[in-house]
C-alpha cells in the first residue's frame, strides 16, 4: 500500500498534462479540498491510536507543506492546479506515511523572485529550509519550512523533500543531494 | 482583554485563515483599545497551531499592543509555534 501511495504520487506529479488523473480520490484542486482531507487524516490517525501529540505535529507539518503549495503558485500554477495528498498508517507496525506533492514552480524559480542569485535546486532547498525568505516579497513570511525541520528533528520523524534534480532528507539532519530524475514542482514524504 | 483562540477553531493553520481572524479581531475586539492595554491570549482548546495562522494573529497582536500575555500554551504545536515566531519573526512576548 506505501509502495502504491508513492508510485501514485510519482506518477501524478511527474505525468504530461494530458496524462494526469484529476479525478482520483488524492487530488485537491484547491485549498479547502486539502483542509477537509487533512482534517479527515486528522481524525484517522486519532483513532488507530496513533500519539496525539504527534498526531498534532503531522497535521501542522503538513498543513504547512500543503499550504506553501497553494500559496506560492496562486495565479502561477503551470499546469494542473492543486496537489496530490494521500497517506497511510499500518496500525500493526504503527508506522505511516503521507505524501504531498505539486506540479507548481518549484523552490527554486519561486526563491529566486526573492533571490535571483540562486544557482541550483540543492541551493535553494538549503536556503527553503535554513533561512527566513520568501518569494512573497512584499509580505513577513518565510518561517514554515524552519517550522517543519525544526519539528521534524524534535519528534523523531522523517521527510523527504524533492524539487527540481535536489532533495532534502530530514530527520535528526539534514542532507540536501542531487537526483537524476526531475520533479518540476515539489514531492514530499514525510514518514513516521 | 482576553482572545479565546479557540473561537476561531482547534486547528490554527493556514495564512488565509490566520488573516481572516485577524481582520475579525480588528473589527469586534480591538478596535478602540489603547496600545498599552493588556491582551490576553488564551491557547486553551487549541489542538494544532502553525507558524503561518500565528504570524498573521499573534506576531500583528504583538506589534499593535505592547502588554501581550500567552496563556495555556502547554500543546505541543502551539510550543512549536511560538519557538518558531520568537526565533524567525522576532516576537518578543511571553
Amino acid at each position: 500500500m506505501i509502495a502504491d501511495i508513492k508510485k501514485l504520487a510519482y506518477q501524478w506529479v511527474t505525468a504530461e498534462e494530458k496524462n494526469v488523473n484529476v479525478a482520483n480520490d488524492y487530488y485537491c484542486q484547491t485549498r479547502d479540498v486539502f483542509e477537509t482531507k487533512n482534517n479527515k487524516m486528522f481524525d484517522v490517525l486519532i483513532k488507530q491510536g496513533v500519539n496525539e501529540n504527534i498526531v498534532y505535529l503531522i497535521y501542522a507539518i503538513i498543513g504547512e507543506l500543503g499550504n506553501n503549495s497553494f500559496d506560492h503558485n496562486l495565479g502561477d500554477w503551470p499546469n494542473i492546479m492543486g496537489i496530490f495528498f494521500g497517506y497511510y498508517y499500518n496500525i500493526n507496525k504503527k508506522s505511516g506515511l503521507v505524501i504531498i506533492a505539486d506540479r507548481g514552480l518549484g523552490v527554486l524559480t519561486t526563491l529566486k523572485k526573492a533571490m535571483p542569485s540562486l544557482k541550483n535546486d540543492q541551493e535553494a532547498l538549503q536556503i527553503a529550509f535554513t533561512k527566513k525568505i520568501s518569494s512573497r516579497i512584499l509580505e513577513n513570511r518565510g518561517n514554515g519550512l524552519k517550522f517543519v525541520k525544526q519539528n521534524i528533528k524534535d519528534a523523531k520523524l522523517h521527510l523527504e523533500f524533492q524539487s527540481g534534480k535536489a532533495r532534502a532528507v530530514i530527520n535528526c539532519k539534514m542532507n540536501i543531494n542531487s537526483l537524476d530524475n526531475l520533479i518540476q514542482g515539489c514531492l514530499a514524504i514525510l514518514t513516521f | 482583554m482576553t482572545l479565546y483562540l479557540k473561537k476561531f477553531g482547534d486547528k490554527l493553520v493556514s495564512r488565509p485563515a490566520g488573516r481572516e481572524a485577524f481582520l475579525a479581531i480588528k473589527s469586534y475586539f480591538i478596535k478602540d483599545l489603547k496600545k498599552n492595554t493588556e491582551i490576553e491570549i488564551d491557547f486553551e482548546g487549541v489542538k494544532v497551531l502553525t507558524p503561518s495562522w500565528a504570524d498573521e494573529v499573534i506576531t500583528k497582536l504583538a506589534e499593535k499592543f505592547k502588554n501581550i500575555k500567552l496563556i495555556n500554551t502547554n500543546n505541543v504545536t502551539v510550543q512549536a509555534t511560538l519557538k518558531t515566531l520568537k526565533k524567525y519573526s522576532g516576537l518578543n512576548v511571553n
